[in-house]
């Protein structure tokens, strides 16, 4: 049932603990005897606020507090799982857990491998990013105000018929216990503030989003030229009011930064992901160490890029996170791994285990992914050697199938590039592609490479993610 | 392990009670409680093996508050904490605008919909997911041996949840739900085809075969791709309901809610009355379906719920409301008269209520064609099972631009082979304005949206453009 301890205002802070860790660690300590081979126990105190304004009118304000918990236990070779928020009944549930498991691998074939766990250093510490501005401290007219300057400057066109903005901030506490002996807790926050401006010309309707934000608190959002966010994104909207669809076909494309993101998140990210390449469902498999990109090709996924969207200090594992590079000029060095899959294909961990909350079961996920910068000064030096080719801006989202290894992705917005130079505006474009073969017909980058505006993104569990890197030119793609 | 614990519904009611009798006390004359409970069993199988087994539970309470027309909102996980909750949404109302001539649904009698709940589900054990898994692993490699479940699994729950009201809304109920979805991959000869296929539903499912079957056919159909010499044209495109389902769930229920219509953010904003589709095809939201995915009696602000022909005969007839966008949109002057079509919905406890579709029906008055009578249609065109991308289309407008590696080559009413991949794009309005065949069987698929789409095989003649690698 519904029973759990709130985050109430005695608890606003870094040091307050609502697992019981002594009677839990007895609790693990029995489960192990009797049969489990691991056992662990994570917890998720989230405090959250998210509000929308619609026409500078408060839509909604939402005030929310969630706390979660999940056991694990591995037992011959097989896990058991419980997730609830019933945080009394962590103790009870141990055992039946540990059964969960135990039928599980009953019905496994002798031919099936076990599942076992890479070592990892076993840590007894306390790990808080502070923010310099708690958010947990902003008042609703001081989100208001912010959202408010956003909608002002993303408003006030006879075409732009409706203006929304959004805001949602997040203080996530986790706790995690381990029959290993680790025992370790952690907090961050992350802030996001969003808009999406609707034009509409006769029967055309359009619409943009735009959005900001990453790991950290009020401070973050108050780093943001606001103003300038909701004028680019109004300009944007009337643009593609007046935008043509786009050509199809095979040609180069430039995408900026947010679609650069986008691109490696889909294209190179996902297959990386090593649950999904020992499922037998990565074009990637059994490629670490082949050249699988062009020479300019290097990216690496990092966690600790402190302010991007998908930073956090320590995984869902309770390993302290890492960069991982994934290729290095052209090659494939590294999959991300949580600890089964890092046993499973024998590497060191890199703490790449993500959960969406504490309700859910860690995966092998991304956190802040980008492709390091290249050579080309900007982007006028990228279009110049173009004689036709699409320039895409903005992301409206992607997808892939790891398996087969193609992807797609949506542009916000685009252009036409024509003999150097770029002309017509555009709308409507996705780009898609197998990531064997695109990846290696990147030929051009910029030297400045930074992470773009923030994302989510889904496995059957959703986490926030940054992606980024320079513009980037690809010889060949398809574009719809 | 048990799925619904004794007493799980009258708890929830019980914690419904405490936090309106704390409103009460704190001197707050109008609110809502909303509470959901779910319980499930889940078994994942990733690389033709089951991964793990999982169950548990989770929930909570939303508080919605009316103040003069003015709403705050909170939710939270712990009965004991409801006063710092309630005062949370009482400030938050005094600082939103009102809106004259909201007030909460009054209680009104809800006459219930039947097939929602079945014990037999609930009577579900791990130990029996995980003998239907290995039957689903096992179904997979009888029907092609180099065939694998490289990912999905099967799931059931039970859903508490329950309503209580200053206004008298008093009710609650359990649902059950049962869901199998499996990804089956078949990589040979250096090519690796693989499909998607998931099938739920609110009572117990004795047999996956029809899905199993159907991931395995088509991770079969689109092996060996052949080169097809077009590029870019607009093309006839006989979509699944699979296929279709994802980009029609992305454009279609955003379009028909009340307050897009009349703030001009729909396609079809400024043509209520007027032809919007072809003149055959209606479109019909009904959360009274029995066993239906969407379905019950009372929509999530407790009005109860209705059929609501939306588009008939090709007309634009109705739209979607809940109470509060229905009241804010009149205040506003944009409507003269709106009230709630029982279309109010959450995303859980989290979440105020909005305006959405609950299981939504595309149909014709024409006789419905069988797969094969659909395929002879088509002259020059192709047959796409799934896209990807459905998410990044755009709803305001209606245009999208996909990719499909699910997608066949179809001349003189013949497949002649799979096509590798394909960038198929259009305006999904557009597309459905004229030349639109509907197939026999309505199979119903989820939604990015909200709701559960209710759609057969489409044939789309007109708009769509498909551009194969």
């Amino acid at each position: 049932m519904v029973i759990a301890k709130s985050p109430d205002s005695d608890t606003v802070g870094f040091t307050h603990r609502y697992l019981d860790v002594d009677k839990l660690n007895k609790s693990l300590d029995k489960v192990t005897k009797d049969g489990a081979a691991y056992a662990e126990v994570r917890l998720v105190a989230y405090t959250d606020y998210s509000a929308t304004i619609r026409d500078g009118k408060l839509e909604r304000a939402i005030p929310g507090q969630e706390i979660g918990a999940t056991i694990r236990v591995l037992a011959d070779g097989a896990w058991g799982v419980h997730s609830t928020t019933d945080i009394a009944s962590l103790e009870q549930q141990m055992n039946p857990t540990l059964k969960l498991a135990q039928s599980v691998a009953a019905r496994r074939s002798s031919k099936d491998r076990p599942i076992s766990l890479a070592e990892v250093p076993i840590i007894e510490d306390s790990l808080h990013w502070k923010p310099k501005k708690d958010v947990r401290n902003t008042e609703l007219s001081e989100r208001l105000e912010l959202l408010n300057l956003l909608s002002d400057s993303a408003s006030g066109h006879d075409n732009v018929v409706s203006v929304t903005c959004g805001w949602h901030d997040e203080h996530i506490h986790t706790e995690f216990l381990s029959s290993e002996g680790m025992n370790r807790t952690w907090s961050f926050q992350r802030s996001l503030i969003n808009g999406m401006v609707t034009a509409r010309d006769g029967g055309d309707v359009v619409s943009y989003r735009t959005r900001f934000g990453g790991e950290g608190g009020l401070e973050l959002i108050e780093s943001c030229d606001i103003n300038q966010l909701g004028v680019d994104a109004k300009t944007s909207a009337l643009r593609l009011l007046k935008a043509q669809r786009a050509p199809s076909g095979k040609m180069p494309l430039i995408a900026d930064r947010d679609l650069t993101g986008v691109y490696i998140h889909e294209a190179l990210g996902h297959p990386c992901e090593a649950d999904l390449v020992a499922a037998g469902d990565s074009c990637l498999d059994g490629k670490l160490g082949h050249k699988i990109g062009s020479d300019i090709v290097t990216v690496i996924d990092d966690p600790t890029i402190r302010g991007g969207y998908g930073a956090h200090p320590i995984d869902d594992e309770g390993l302290d996170t890492t960069e991982k590079c994934l290729i290095k000029n052209g090659i494939l060095t590294e999959y991300l791994n949580h600890r089964e899959t890092a046993a499973h294909f024998d590497l060191k961990p890199n703490a790449g285990a993500r959960a969406q909350d504490g309700l859910h079961h860690p995966l092998v996920r991304m956190s802040n992914t980008l492709i390091h910068g290249g050579t080309h000064a900007d982007l006028d030096e990228l279009v110049e050697d173009l004689d036709y080719g699409v320039y895409a801006c903005g992301s409206r989202g992607g997808q892939v199938d790891t398996g087969r290894g193609s992807f797609q992705f949506a542009a916000q917005e685009a252009w036409l590039i024509e003999n150097g130079e770029i002309t017509k505006p555009l709308k409507d474009v996705s780009v898609s592609g197998l990531t064997l073969q695109i990846l290696k017909n990147v030929d051009g980058l910029t030297r400045e490479s930074k992470l773009a505006a923030p994302g989510f993104c889904g496995k059957g569990q959703t986490v926030p993610v940054g992606d980024g890197g320079p513009i980037m030119r690809i010889s060949e793609a398809l574009v719809g | 392990m048990i799925l619904l614990p004794d007493g799980a519904l009258e708890r929830l009611q019980a914690g419904c009670k405490t936090i309106g009798d704390r409103c009460n006390a704190l001197g707050i004359n109008s609110w809502e409680v909303v509470a959901t409970q779910s319980y499930g069993h889940q078994i994942d199988i990733e690389g033709g093996k089951i991964s793990l087994a999982a169950g548990g539970g989770e929930g909570g309470f939303g508080i919605r508050i009316l103040d003069d027309g003015k709403f705050g909102f909170a939710y939270l996980v712990d009965v004991n904490s409801a006063d710092t909750a309630i005062k949370s949404a009482l400030s938050i109302a005094r600082m939103s605008p009102s809106v004259p001539g909201f007030v909460l649904p009054s209680a009104q009698s809800a006459q219930q919909v039947s097939d929602l709940y079945d014990s037999s589900v609930v009577d579900m054990s791990s130990e029996d997911l995980l003998i239907q898994a290995d039957d689903i692993i096992s179904e997979v490699a009888s029907l092609d041996k180099r065939a694998v479940v490289t990912g999905g699994g099967i799931g059931v729950s039970a859903n508490a949840s329950a309503i209580f009201s200053s206004e008298g809304v008093d009710a609650a109920g359990v649902t059950t739900s049962h869901g199998v979805g499996v990804q089956v991959s078949i990589d040979e000869g250096g090519q690796l085809t693989s499909s998607w296929q998931s099938k739920s539903s609110r009572s117990k499912i004795t047999q996956a075969n029809e899905c199993v079957a159907r991931a395995v056919q088509w991770a079969n159909l689109t092996r060996d791709p052949i080169k097809v010499e077009t590029s870019g044209n607009d093309s006839v495109v006989m979509m699944t309901s699979e296929g279709f389902s994802p980009l029609f769930s992305v454009v279609v229920p955003n379009a028909i809610r009340g307050e897009k219509l009349v703030r001009e953010e729909s396609f079809w904003s400024g043509h209520m009355g007027n032809n919007v589709i072809a003149s055959d095809l209606s479109l019909v939201d009904n959360a009274r379906v029995p066993g239906g995915r969407s379905s019950g009696a009372r929509d999530d602000e407790g009005v109860p719920t209705r059929k609501n022909s939306l588009i008939e005969q090709g007309r634009l007839v109705g739209s979607l409301w809940s109470t509060r966008d229905a009241a804010q949109q009149i205040a506003e002057g944009r409507i003269d008269i709106a009230t709630s079509t029982g279309s109010a919905i959450r995303s859980g406890h989290q979440s105020p209520p909005v305006s959405g579709c609950s299981n939504l029906f595309l149909t014709s008055s024409q006789k419905g064609h069988s797969y094969e009578e659909m395929l002879e249609m088509i002259e020059d065109g192709y047959i796409v099972n799934s896209v990807m991308g459905a998410h990044t289309a755009n709803p305001t407008s209606g245009d999208f631009s996909v990719t499909t590696s699910s997608i066949l080559r179809v001349e003189g009413g013949e497949v002649i082979g799979a096509v590798k991949q394909a960038g198929l794009s259009g305006n999904l309005a557009n597309a459905l304005k004229d030349g639109v065949t509907l197939g026999d069987e309505v199979r119903p698929q989820g939604s990015y949206s909200s709701g559960s789409m209710y759609l057969p095989n489409v044939l789309l003649r007109n708009g769509l453009r498909v551009n194969p690698v």
